[in-house]
C-alpha cells in the first residue's frame, strides 16, 4: 500500500488529509513536528510526505532539506502543504528541494486527492 | 501586578502563566496568518532567554476568562523592546491590541527606559498604524533572508580563515557593528548557545570577521564586520568558508540591515529574501544602543 506521512501540527489540516487519502485507499502516517517527521520518514520510508512549512519545533523548509539530504530519501516526493501566497510557495519549496506545493485550505477533496496522485505520479 | 484597563479587559503578567501556556496564547494569535510560524515551548523559552524578555513587565490580556492576546517585553541598559504582540483572531479590533502595547509602555517607563524598539512586518498596515499612533517612528527596513543546503556551496576563496572559539566570538561582537536591531544586538548572540567565529584576512590584506550560531541543522545569528577592505569581498570569503564548512545545514538570517553594504555577496552565496520588516523606535536611543558597544 503506499504509504504517505503527513507532517502537519494544526489537528484540523492533518485530521482532513488523513482521511481524504485513506478514503482513497493510500495508508498515512503523521508527525505533529519536524524532528518526529525525520524520524518516522528515516524508519517508515514513505512514498511521499506531505510537509506543512509552518511547525513548531523547525520549520517545514528546513525539514525539506534535511529530508533531501538523507540517501534513503533523496527520491521520495516532497510536497509542501501551505497557505503562502502560491509564488512565495513555489520558490521557497522549489529551493528547498520539494517537489512542489499544494495550496491551503483544502476546498474540494477530490481536487486535493489528484494533486497528491500527481506527484506520486511523477 | 495584575491591571484592568476598563471593565472588560484584564491584563496580567506573564509570569503568572507556564512557558507552555504562553506558548498556546501565542500559537493561538498566530493561527490565520498566512505564515503562522508556530513555536514549540522550547523555542519560546529559548527566545526568551536569548532576548532578554522580562515576563514580569510582558502581559497577557483576558475578558472573562478568554484570552485575548498576549505581548512581551524585552529589557536591557535603557532600551526596551516590545515583541511577540498577538491577538486571538475573534477579539481583534475591539482595542486589545492597543490596550496591551499602553501598557507595555507603560511598565517601559515604569522601569525608567524611555527608548523602545520593535520591528513590524512589511505591509502588516493594521499594527503600524497603531504603533505610529503610539509614538514609534521608522528608522530603516530589515530583511529576513533563508538559504537553502541544497545549493552548493562555493569553493572557499583564497584566504586566510581561522576559527575563533566562544569567548574570542563575543569579544569580536561586543566592538562597534553601528546600531543594530534588538534580535542582532550584542546580548542576544551572548544569550545564545553555540556560538563561534570565523576571522579571515584577504590575499590582499584586507581583514573582517564573521561570528554565528552553529546549531543541529542550524545556522543563524550572523554578525560581522569588515574591518579593512571590500565588504563584498569579505562576505564572499567568509560566507564560501562557512557554508563548505556546514553544507548540510540550513540558514536563516534575522533583520538584516537593507542597506547593509555586505549584502550582495549573501544574494551570491544564494540567499533568498522570505519577508521584510519595518524596524520602528520611540523616543531618543540611549548611549548604549549609539555608543561604542552596538
Amino acid at each position: 500500500m503506499t504509504k504517505i506521512l503527513i507532517v502537519e501540527d494544526t489537528a484540523d489540516n492533518a485530521e482532513l488529509a488523513r482521511r481524504i487519502l485513506e478514503s482513497r485507499g493510500y495508508e498515512t502516517v503523521h508527525a505533529w513536528d519536524a524532528e518526529t517527521g525525520l524520524q518516522m520518514a528515516i524508519d517508515q520510508l514513505p512514498d511521499l510526505v506531505l510537509l506543512d512549512l509552518g511547525l513548531p519545533d523547525h520549520d517545514g523548509l528546513t525539514l525539506a532539506g534535511w529530508l533531501r539530504a538523507e540517501p534513503a530519501l533523496k527520491d521520495v516526493p516532497i510536497v509542501a502543504y501551505t497557505a503562502w501566497p502560491p509564488e512565495t510557495a513555489k520558490q521557497m519549496a522549489e529551493s528547498y528541494g520539494c517537489n512542489g506545493f499544494i495550496e491551503k485550505p483544502v476546498t474540494k477533496a477530490r481536487d486535493f486527492a489528484e494533486q497528491v496522485q500527481s506527484f506520486l505520479k511523477k | 501586578m495584575e491591571s484592568t484597563v476598563n471593565t472588560a479587559i484584564r491584563l496580567i503578567p506573564a509570569a503568572h502563566f507556564s512557558v507552555e501556556q504562553l506558548t498556546d496564547i501565542y500559537n493561538q494569535t498566530r493561527v490565520d496568518y498566512l505564515v503562522p510560524m508556530p513555536m514549540n515551548a522550547a523555542r519560546l523559552l529559548e527566545y526568551i532567554r536569548t532576548y532578554d524578555v522580562d515576563l514580569e513587565h510582558s502581559l497577557v490580556a483576558m475578558q472573562d476568562d478568554q484570552l485575548q492576546g498576549v505581548a512581551m517585553l524585552g529589557v536591557r541598559d535603557g532600551r526596551a523592546w516590545l515583541t511577540r504582540l498577538g491577538v486571538i483572531p475573534d477579539t481583534r479590533r475591539s482595542g486589545v491590541g492597543k490596550a496591551l502595547c499602553d501598557a507595555l509602555l507603560n511598565q517601559a517607563e515604569d522601569l525608567g527606559i524611555h527608548f523602545q524598539m520593535l520591528e513590524v512586518i512589511k505591509n502588516n498596515a493594521p499594527a503600524h498604524t497603531l504603533f505610529l499612533k503610539l509614538g514609534f517612528y521608522e528608522v530603516g527596513e530589515l530583511l529576513v533572508l533563508r538559504r537553502s543546503p541544497i545549493i552548493p556551496p562555493h569553493d572557499p576563496v583564497v584566504a586566510d580563515a581561522q576559527r575563533l572559539d566562544r569567548a574570542e566570538a563575543l569579544d569580536l561582537v561586543a566592538q562597534d557593528r553601528g546600531t543594530q536591531p534588538w534580535t542582532n544586538q550584542s546580548e542576544s548572540l551572548s544569550n545564545a548557545s553555540e556560538v563561534s567565529g570565523l576571522r579571515v584576512t584577504l590575499v590582499d590584506g584586507s581583514e573582517g570577521w564573521l561570528v554565528y550560531q552553529r546549531q543541529k541543522f542550524l545556522l543563524s545569528r550572523f554578525a560581522f564586520k569588515t574591518q579593512s577592505g571590500d565588504p563584498v569581498n569579505m562576505a564572499r570569503a567568509f560566507l564560501s568558508h562557512l557554508h563548505h564548512q556546514y553544507p548540510r545545514l540550513d540558514t536563516h538570517l534575522e533583520n538584516f540591515q537593507v542597506n547593509d553594504p555586505h549584502l550582495p555577496a549573501f544574494y551570491e552565496a544564494g540567499y533568498v529574501e522570505s519577508f521584510r520588516r519595518i524596524e520602528m523606535w520611540r523616543g531618543s536611543p540611549p548611549p548604549s544602543l549609539v555608543g561604542n558597544e552596538k
